[in-house]
């Protein structure tokens, strides 16, 4: 069992239900504000909209007004980059999801009874659920009077000379890939509660990544002003990139427009989130990998195609990081990446975690094996020759001169008795059963990227009574961000933990620090912190100079709970010296902006913002697997992840991250198998859509391997989206080592196994020893 | 109707409809009872476990009951097994061993893990993990889950005295009178 | 919805006559289809008549003939806790341990995994195998009839209004040596199966005197193969027979598509699934 890290600040009041979520916040009289979205029902993704028909809802005791677009009061329009999607539609709907009508009710109970008796009359159109078909002329366009029709993003990346390298080259190797849509299901849907006070500020509290932009969509969409909204974010119950962005903020702010100053609150419940929510990007990739005959990589060459659904949100930017991580974590002279973003009519994708990377990581690393086994190479041995190391160009053309320390990930697993004994594995498998190891090296980009600069702002004060209060202004949708924050400012201030309180993101008391995102949440606001608590920490022995008498600070050291003069001995008490001083000069804030690439040897051309990173996390991933051959059932036995997340600061955090990235990861790779027909969605609930229970995933071991991120918090890296970009990849790799099957769709169903193991051993099963 | 039950050791007494959910009367009591906003909601289908609590110390999905359905009955919730100030073993264990993240599964994993080690005070892994199989959790990948519920067991074998207190003193802050949801001490000895 | 909890069985025949009435086992069935009513708009019924506090309709007895009788109200995991399931039914018992999840097992009755009768239902495949047999209950009077006819289509039984599932009866199944049961479902708990088999075989000398196969998600109840069954007659289970019968199998079996697998995959699975009694 591992060691025993200080728990973290949160988890007991997890643990004991104490915790208050934003879905637990239901004020007295509070109203209940549900959206009606028509295309499920009416199984139209497309449709104009005739008609809404809201005679029989209105008749249900306990609903009590029914919104549509016309009650929208400002432009109806909201969107991270492009401002396109309708809060409520009132012409078209571009997906099944999409929102008519906002019912007010006074129950739980007559909201729903309201919603079933909405009626619509939608006129279908003509549909487009292929990205493929959507790029054809004459499809039929998602959004009228783009000069671009359905594509949302064209982009280039070059570096090199691809199409000459891959003439030139000892040997290629080639692959058609493709991921799926992945819904990110948080355990706890979307939801917040909002209020129109008398003071004309709307007050909201939301199960959100992103507080501080909300104000902005909100505001935008509504025509309010942003200033006039105040956001608090308590922990979420879970986001992983599915709550960036507007679910429920928009609607919730029209519903409290109309409430005559009551509260109200949306929580969408399991249904509506998996139809209306944001989802992981379907991308299909066509990629050659060139090298030399010793398996020196010499070229990479890629074409993608996103699928964003009805609406831009993240699309492009998404699409963006996969772009830039599509050539895998080597040194590869000459690339090109092409990659199309495409509207569509089904639901809309963002972001998730690992975003856009863990879509590329399948295909980069399928083309390894391939290509490993074309030159008769080790397939660990192959990465490492050709692994990214400090001082290399990655494939957009930045210099790495962050920590990169995949090379020690490799080594980690490379001894790891699952990979030196993965042919007594494969061959002790029990009847009816294959056997298999499989390796994947994988990475991820951290931060927003150049363009959209990475700031955050901290905030952290001595209160009256002597104990410090962090302002953490970065949601915590239970990564842990928020208790690593009192951790680092406990160290730097020298306290006991449990002096050290947390005020939780909200926009009137923290700053703007951006979404929790990106790996960047702990990097870029506990730089900041750990600036404004130096700050602080000598304003404190400044501030004790005066009634020690002293005329240097020489001697002066903060300590729990009090400042001391060493050279006398003497001590004051944190809360006598508070009392000193008046608030404002109790209080320290200081930023952080994260560094970014200057120049690039590679070109790249269509992109909006958010190109190159400079830092990046690493991981080595092992999972060692039985295919059994009757059922096409794989079950990953055991699993290894290394990562390089620069400088540990809670083992237990690191390990959280790696485990659960892990699992997710399993659960794209194996179990998750979002369906969609004509724009609807068949996986509707969690009967259907399947993640990965307790019996299903492993007991996956996080290795740590400790380097030091000069920039980061105390040398850490953002280690929170990395570890999803490698189970796909590893257990493709075991699925090849124990039945030489290539898998290149994703997921790996028992349905695609069995009927690949027919092609690669046809005939009837044999009964292998 | 009206409903008469125990909820964390106390008696409720409250009005409503006979066919109201389970999960939506109890998070939402109104006074003079505190709501217990502990059981939370994820399915509504009895896919994920969210809504655990123990009825008549069997574990049950508060999702799928009716109000009637509790009258009469012993209901124990994650804030009943323990609080802040006097956790469950359990509860002591799920923080002290990392396996909190989001924490909006961990109420119903901390009901179904109290639901194990009343029948089994020396589970297996692989017990455990049936034992939480259906609870979803989206957040840790189960390790340290599984790794706290091997600790809580362990530490209850091996202190039932250190447990004792603790139910003491969070039963004394419950003012509870009736049954306890805890492992018999017969159980405890089988280890 | 009214919701009425009778206590014995002259309360509950007469609960039942409660215009719009329900039956409502564990609920873990009902309250799901019942919410996705209520967000479609769909009619609710009028009253539900709870069956958990019928004392009687719980329990494990062994009859007189060996047979055991098991309560309709029982919930899984009380059939599962009582020593007589694994001992005399263990294909059984193997498929309540899969089914759902603990909570699921808690409160989801045997009776209402029949009347639900999914194709689907994880244990109508080892009942079917094992020749069980329904006893109905009205203010008419008592009446048995074999499980294979009590089913009649998916969500369809010969259940009649006013009528209640009291009982399971599974006759004794002591001679048959080989007892198996496979559930192929999409993940480790919490998983609609894609394919069962419950297999019940009786060897004469090494040799397949009886066989009786039953899968289940391939058809629209509980399939059975009659041509398989008897291909196996005088046959030792070895990989060679067991591929000839398990390609009669997919010559005759007819799945169908459906969102958690393809007709294609169904067939192949259910003859592969035979291969396992080779190795057991």
């Amino acid at each position: 069992m591992p060691r025993l890290s200080p728990p973290r600040a949160d988890a007991l009041s997890k643990a004991t239900g104490a915790e208050r979520y934003a879905f637990d916040v239901l004020p007295e009289g509070c109203l209940h504000a549900g959206a009606y979205r028509p295309g499920a029902a009416l199984g139209v993704a497309h449709g104009r909209v005739r008609g809404v028909d809201a005679s029989a809802a209105l008749a249900v005791p306990g609903v009590l007004r029914v919104l549509t677009a016309a009650d929208v009061p400002g432009p109806n329009l909201h969107g991270i980059m492009h401002k396109d999607q309708p809060v409520l539609c009132g012409e078209v709907i571009r997906h099944a999801g999409d929102p008519v009508a906002l019912l007010l009710a006074e129950t739980p109970e007559a909201l729903r009874a309201g919603l079933a008796a909405m009626r619509a009359d939608i006129e279908p159109l003509p549909g487009v659920f292929d990205p493929e078909a959507a790029l054809k002329r004459g499809a039929p366009l998602v959004h009228q009077g783009r000069k671009d029709g359905n594509l949302l993003l064209r982009a280039v990346i070059e570096k090199g000379k691809a199409k000459a390298a891959l003439k030139a080259a000892a040997v290629v190797v080639r692959g058609e890939f493709s991921t799926p849509v992945q819904e990110h299901a948080f355990l706890e849907t979307q939801c917040g509660v909002a209020q129109m006070l008398p003071d004309g500020i709307l007050h909201m509290t939301l199960s959100t990544q992103s507080p501080f932009r909300d104000r902005f969509e909100i505001g935008g969409a509504l025509g309010l002003d942003p200033f006039k909204i105040r956001i608090r974010a308590p922990h979420l119950g879970g986001g992983f990139g599915g709550k960036d962005g507007a679910t429920v903020q928009c609607l919730l702010g029209l519903a409290a427009l109309n409430t005559g100053g009551k509260p109200v609150r949306m929580a969408w419940d399991r249904e509506e989130s998996i139809l209306a929510g944001f989802k992981r990007h379907a991308v299909r990739l066509r990629c050659a990998l060139g090298a030399e005959a010793d398996g020196t990589l010499t070229v990479f060459d890629c074409r993608m195609l996103f699928d964003t659904g009805a609406y831009a949100h993240l699309g492009g930017e998404v699409m963006e990081l996969s772009m830039e991580h599509a050539s895998g974590p080597y040194r590869v002279p000459h690339v090109r990446v092409e990659g199309r973003c495409v509207y569509t009519n089904n639901p809309i994708a963002g972001a998730f975690r690992g975003f856009g990377v863990a879509q590329a990581s399948p295909a980069f690393e399928g083309l390894m094996d391939e290509l490993a086994a074309k030159l008769g190479l080790d397939p660990l041995a192959l990465r490492r020759k050709n692994a990214l190391t400090r001082g290399d160009e990655n494939c957009s053309g930045v210099r790495l001169t962050g920590s990169t320390d995949l090379c020690a990930c490799l080594d980690a697993v490379a001894g790891h008795p699952f990979w030196t004994g993965r042919e007594d594995w494969r061959k002790s498998a029990p009847p009816f059963t294959r056997r298999g190891v499989g390796l994947a090296a994988v990475f991820n980009g951290m931060g927003y990227g150049r363009g959209l600069p990475d700031m955050a702002i901290a905030k952290v004060e001595l209160t009256e009574a002597g104990e410090f209060l962090v302002y953490n202004a970065v949601a915590d949708m239970g990564q842990g961000n928020a208790s690593a924050f009192a951790l680092l400012a406990a160290q730097e201030l020298n306290q006991e933990a449990a002096s050290v309180g947390l005020v939780m993101p909200d926009t009137e008391r923290c700053h703007p620090s951006g979404s929790s995102s990106a790996g960047r949440s702990t990097y870029t606001f506990g730089n900041a912190l750990v600036r404004a608590c130096a700050a602080l920490r000598h304003k404190l022995i400044s501030r004790a100079a005066m009634p020690f008498l002293c005329d240097t600070l020489d001697g002066l050291e903060l300590e729990p709970g009090r400042v001391v003069h060493r050279p006398t001995g003497r001590a004051m008490p944190l809360s006598v010296l508070a009392r000193f001083l008046p608030h404002d000069d109790r209080i320290c804030v200081a930023e952080f902006l994260m560094p970014v690439a200057q120049d690039i040897s590679g070109s790249a051309r269509g992109f909006m913002i958010g190109f190159p990173h400079l830092l990046f996390a690493y991981a080595a991933h092992l999972a060692r697997i039985e295919l059994d051959e009757l059922t096409g059932r794989v079950r990953v036995c055991d699993y290894v992840c290394a990562t390089d997340g620069g400088r540990v600061l809670t083992r237990q955090g690191f390990d959280q991250q790696a485990q659960g990235g892990a699992a997710q990861g399993i659960g794209f790779a194996l179990f998750e198998d979002f369906r969609l027909d004509q724009g609807r969605t068949l996986t509707s609930d969690l009967t259907r859509y399947l993640i990965p229970t307790a019996l299903d995933v492993p007991d996956t071991v996080s290795l740590a391997v400790d380097g030091c991120e000069d920039s980061g918090p105390h040398g850490l890296k953002g280690v929170g989206e990395v570890g999803l970009n490698g189970p796909a990849p590893a257990i493709a790799s075991a699925l090849r080592h124990c039945a030489g099957l290539r898998l290149r769709q994703l997921p790996f169903t028992p349905e695609r196994l069995l009927k690949a193991l027919s092609k690669a051993r046809p005939a009837k099963a044999r009964r292998s020893a | 109707m009206m409903l008469l039950f125990r909820l964390n050791g106390q008696s409720v007494e409250v009005e409503t409809a006979p066919d109201r959910r389970a999960v939506d009367l109890l998070r939402d009591l109104g006074a003079p009872h505190p709501d217990v906003k502990d059981v939370k909601e994820g399915c509504g289908t009895g896919e994920c476990g969210a809504c655990s609590v123990l009825v008549d110390g069997v574990h049950r999905l508060s999702c799928l009951m009716l109000a009637a359905q509790l009258a009469g009955r012993e209901v124990v919730t994650a804030s009943g097994l323990g609080s802040e100030a006097a956790p469950h073993a359990i509860q002591r264990a799920f923080a002290d061993h990392g396996a909190v993240q989001c924490g909006f599964c961990t109420p119903g994993m901390a009901v179904a893990a109290a639901a194990l080690l009343q029948d089994n005070m020396a589970p297996g892994r692989e017990d455990i993990r049936r034992a939480i199989s259906g609870n979803l959790c989206r957040c840790t990948g189960y390790v340290m889950i599984v790794d706290a519920i091997e600790a809580a067991a362990g530490k209850m074998r091996s202190d039932p005295s250190a447990l004792h207190e603790e139910r003491v003193a969070s039963r004394k802050a419950a003012k509870s009178s009736r049954k306890a949801t805890m492992p018999s001490r017969k159980k405890a000895g089988k280890s | 919805m009214k919701v009425l909890t009778p206590r014995e069985l002259p309360e509950l025949f007469a609960a039942l006559e409660t215009p719009g009435a329900h039956m409502l086992a564990g609920g873990t069935d009902l309250l799901v289809r019942l919410r996705a009513a209520e967000r479609e708009g769909r009619a609710l019924p009028q009253a539900l008549v709870r069956l958990d506090g019928v004392a009687v309709l719980r329990g494990i007895v062994r009859e007189a003939d060996g047979s055991l009788r098991l309560g309709a109200a029982a919930t899984h995991a009380e059939l599962l806790a009582h020593p007589l399931l694994r001992q005399e039914l263990p294909e059984l018992a193997a498929a309540l341990c899969e089914l759902g999840s603990p909570p699921i097992r808690n409160m989801g009755t045997l009776g209402g995994n029949i009347c639900t009768a999914s194709p689907a239902g994880d244990s109508l495949p080892p009942l079917m195998a094992l020749g069980a047999e329904v006893e109905l209950a009205s203010l008419a009077g008592t009446r048995r009839m074999a499980l294979s006819d009590f089913i009649t289509g998916p969500g369809r039984t010969s259940l009649k209004p006013g009528e209640v599932l009291t009982a399971v009866i599974a006759p004794p199944a002591r001679n048959f040596q080989v007892r198996h049961f496979e559930k192929v479902g999409r993940r480790g708990a919490l998983a609609v199966a894609v394919v069962s088999l419950a297999a019940l075989v009786r060897l004469e000398r090494g040799r397949v005197a009886e066989a009786r196969l039953a899968w289940g998600s391939v058809g629209p109840t509980v399939w059975r193969c009659p041509e398989a069954e008897a291909a196996l007659m005088g046959q030792r289970l070895t990989l060679t027979a067991l591929g000839r019968v398990g390609a009669i199998v997919r010559e005759n079996v007819r799945p169908i598509d459906d969102i958690r697998a393809s007709a294609d995959y169904r067939r192949q699975v259910a003859g592969n699934l035979l291969l396992r009694l080779a190795v057991l």
